[in-house]
């Protein structure tokens, strides 16, 4: 019987001789099969697989090839052991008999049956634990801030106490490449860049989700966001894994400036990635409760008729358009104080000037209104604009 | 090698009372076991060894001494059988020494000089074996490649050398553990237990297992460079509630090891896959699903699928593997289809979103009235104190697919409605039961869908049933 062992953490070894399993511990003779091939694959969400290709020395009858893991984290359940097909003149027949567990050990000992004596080129496949990545993103945008470069960076972490020289890597997107990775070795690399990716900046006013400047004064934050559609060029092919993004411009003198970073969440093809950069103070917005009335129908059943004004003012040179975004329940719960239910709201848009939500981003709760405001005049003077939210609410008790 | 478990025939003192066995000067002779057979159940802490042991009689009294220090044998379930001579050799008594556990004596009269063949049978905890599976897919999915295990665990205490290994798939019934039964001495058991119980049980179990172990030709130590090593079979048969593996030939299992032998490897399996949203079986996501049958049509069949851990792989183009996920597989009976839950898949959205509440059909609880009358008016007007107390809420959803992979998809979908509940759709939908609505779609690769429906629910006063009414109709107001 031969018998095969992986050193270092992992090592394999074979043994010569025909012995029975309780007595290996005495004389053996192993050879060392070196790896010929490895791919770890990091497409699985939580886990990571790798497999090695090794050329494993064989003589005819059972061979013993034992496979230790030391001071890894390999799933021992995980491991598969495939013989990969001989070269087609060589009528070479191997198959792997039974897996031995010898105890408080993190071993095992595959009982492989060769027809000939040769070589067998074996995969090895197991999850391996302490083996992570994460992704992210640096984007610079131009001067204009109409498009941006986006590049995508992967990120391994390699804790798993295991040095692979050279490697094909999987992520899951992107392609594949080849990289040595060392002891506790942590590895990044760029697996993307997309030129010209058009952005859209936009502010957005929302009480629920961003809140109040100063809720004294009525006057809302507004936030400042990026928003990069995975569509188009060479985006849109695959999902954008959820990793940190970190925003740059270009300051037209050959160098850029750090804009905000924000973690980008996943987003697959045709979806839109927004990346909250920061607060834009040059547009002010005050939302103030206008009118607030009750008319009974019947009983306890009431009729609520709420108009939301918002006065905006730019004081930018540009002109933009801002994002109005609010819950209707959140309304109702607002002027209801002290007497809320559980109910969904059921309303309709009055004639106020807001009347035609984004339909898209709109549904039986939330309502989000794109409102175009001019840039400040040239005397410096912001035309306030007002807006009016006329909300009709039926049924309520 | 360690072989913790003794077994002595006594020489010196033969005619003697028992004693005398006691005595501190002894000699005995330790005949060594011929065959081993061992029945293991995976569903308790369960094996049955069955050994048998030639040794040679002298006519009189013969007493044999058994003893199994440091091993997890249950005393009350050691049993001794002659089985040949048939005639002629009989066992007398059994003793349990007060001052030495894990050990028995047995007195045996034979009538002549001669050599007999004994078979001990005993109970033992700490020899388990479960099954697992390895399922690799095609890069197309549309067939997989099915591999199955079993693994024996030692963990008794004692060595099986060139052991016959019989794993028996079911769940057994136990009114005591044998790792208890173990612990305990014999006498302690017999007050503890009621003892016919107990011996039924092991009866039960013991009659089913009543094959001997037959005398192996295959010895998996001897080989010497015949041809081609097979992989052993493992012989899969009925019996009662039971399956019986076999596996081909003897197996070594030493204590505190444990080995794994391929239970079968079926390639081409035909599978499909199927997309699922069932939040009571699976959680909220919806999640992917590989779908076989355990039957002849599948190539599989042969045998039912004992519970065991089943992982999942993808071949890929490259003819490496992608790691697709690990589930516990439960028993699958012969024809019964095999689900395996590969989780989400983050190239398929599945969104639901509510687009409109209204309600109507109000009923109200009139609880009083008041009758008023304004000062120098003789009009009078009567307000009723009323309260909603029934209406339907209309809720109109739109559940949104979105199929980001490279082929098309099917989808299932189910959702529970507790209360008096109408379905209004044009998605020919069906009852999986009396609130639980089922539709299904196809979405192409690249593609979305985009399903309609509106849920009425009869609140308070209104509702009058529990159960779900299915109607075709134009979603929303």
């Amino acid at each position: 019987m031969k018998r095969t062992r992986w050193l270092y953490p992992l090592g394999i070894l074979l043994v010569c001789a025909a012995v029975p399993l309780a007595a290996m511990a005495r004389i053996k003779l192993t050879t060392l099969p070196v790896r010929e091939r490895v791919e770890i694959q990091l497409d699985h969400p939580q886990s990571t697989l790798v497999e090695e290709e090794r050329i494993v020395p064989l003589v005819k009858g059972i061979n013993q090839v034992d496979f230790s893991w030391a001071n890894t984290r390999i799933d021992p359940n995980s491991l598969i052991l495939r013989i990969l097909p001989p070269e087609a003149e060589t009528p070479f027949e191997v198959k792997v008999l039974s897996v031995s567990y010898p105890p408080s050990e993190t071993a095992l000992i595959w009982a492989v049956a060769a027809s000939a004596s040769g070589t067998a080129r074996v995969r090895i496949s197991y999850v391996l634990g302490g083996l992570g990545k994460d992704f992210h993103y640096r984007a610079t945008a131009g001067r204009d801030e109409k498009t941006l470069e986006l590049t995508q960076w992967l990120r391994i972490n390699n804790n798993a106490n295991e040095a692979y020289e050279n490697a094909r890597f999987w992520a899951g997107v992107g392609e594949r490449f080849d990289k040595p990775l060392g002891l506790s070795e942590t590895k990044e690399v760029q697996l993307a860049r997309f030129a010209g990716v058009p952005v859209r900046k936009t502010y957005t006013c929302d009480p629920v989700a961003f809140g109040y400047l100063d809720e004294a004064q009525d006057k809302l934050n507004v936030p400042m966001h990026y928003v990069i559609k995975n569509a188009g060029g060479s985006l849109g092919k695959e999902p954008l894994p959820a990793g940190k993004a970190r925003i740059f411009q270009d300051d037209g003198k050959g160098s850029s400036a750090f804009l905000g970073e924000d973690h980008g969440k996943f987003t697959p093809p045709d979806d839109e990635l927004t990346l909250y950069l920061g607060l834009a103070r040059d547009i002010a917005v005050r939302r103030t409760v206008d009118r607030n009335e009750r008319q009974r129908i019947a009983g306890n059943l009431y009729r609520y008729d709420v108009t939301l004004k918002y006065e905006i003012e730019n004081f930018k040179d540009t002109p933009v358009t801002l994002d109005i975004a609010e819950s209707v329940r959140q309304i109702r719960d607002s002027i209801r104080s002290g007497e809320t239910n559980d109910l969904d709201p059921e309303w309709q848009l009055g004639n106020g000037t807001l009347r035609q939500p984004d339909p898209d981003k709109s549904d039986a709760d939330q309502l989000l209104f794109h409102v175009d405001l001019p840039p400040r005049a040239a005397d410096g003077q912001a035309q306030k604009q007002v807006h009016t939210l006329r909300l009709t609410l039926n049924n309520e008790w | 090698m360690r072989n913790r478990l003794g077994f002595c025939l006594a020489l010196l003192a033969v005619l003697l009372p028992l004693g005398v066995l006691a005595r501190n000067v002894d000699l005995a002779t330790v005949p060594s076991r011929n065959t081993v057979q061992l029945t293991i159940y995976n569903s308790e802490d369960l094996t049955l060894v069955r050994e048998t042991r030639v040794v040679t009689f002298k006519q009189g009294v013969n007493p044999l001494q058994f003893s199994w220090a440091n091993t997890l044998i249950d005393p009350t379930s050691v049993e001794l059988k002659v089985r040949q001579p048939k005639t002629g050799v009989e066992l007398l008594d059994t003793t349990y020494p007060h001052d030495r556990p894990q050990t028995l004596y047995w007195n045996v009269q034979s009538d002549a000089n001669r050599e007999a063949t004994i078979e001990i049978s005993y109970f033992t905890s700490g020899i388990s074996w479960r099954a697992d599976y390895l399922a690799i897919a095609d890069p197309d999915e549309k067939a997989l490649h099915l591999n199955s295990f079993v693994r024996v665990d030692n963990r008794s205490g004692e060595d099986y050398e060139n052991a016959q290994v019989r794993l028996v798939v079911g769940t057994i019934n136990l009114v005591e553990k044998i790792a208890q039964l173990a612990k305990l001495p014999v006498g302690r058991i017999e007050d503890a237990l009621k003892k016919n119980e107990l011996q039924e049980v092991r009866q039960k179990a013991a009659r089913m297992m009543m094959a001997p172990a037959p005398v192996s030709a295959a010895d998996s130590g001897t080989y010497a460079g015949a041809e081609m090593e097979a992989s052993k079979e493992i012989i899969k048969e009925g019996l009662s509630e039971y399956f019986i593996y076999t596996i081909e030939g003897t197996e070594t299992v030493p204590n505190g090891w444990s080995k794994r032998l391929r239970s079968f490897e079926v390639a081409d399996v035909p599978m499909s896959v199927q997309y699922r949203y069932r939040p009571r079986e699976y959680g909220e996501p919806l999640v992917r699903l590989y779908l076989l049958r355990n039957d002849a049509a599948s190539k599989l069949g042969l045998t039912p699928l004992p519970d065991g851990q089943l992982r999942a792989f993808r071949a890929n183009s490259q003819g490496g593997l992608s790691y697709l996920g690990e589930q516990s597989l439960k028993y699958v009976p012969i024809g019964d289809k095999i689900e395996l839950n590969l989780g989400p898949d983050p190239a398929v959205v599945f969104e639901l979103s509510k687009r409109k509440v209204y309600r109507d059909n109000l009923w109200f609880q009139v609880k009083g009235g008041s009758l008023y009358r304004k000062l120098g008016d003789d009009a009078l007007k009567l307000e009723l104190e009323s309260v909603v107390a029934g209406w339907d809420e209309h809720t109109v959803f739109r559940q949104e697919i979105r199929n980001y992979t490279r082929k098309p998809i099917s989808v299932q979908i189910r959702r529970d409605y507790p209360g008096d509940v109408v379905f209004r759709s044009q998605l020919k939908p069906t009852l999986h039961d009396f609130q639980t609505v089922q539709f299904e779609t196809d979405v192409p690769a690249g593609g979305k869908a985009g399903l309609d429906y509106e849920v009425i629910t009869r609140e308070g006063y209104n509702q009058k049933q529990s159960r779900v009414e299915l109607q075709a109709g134009e979603v929303g107001r």
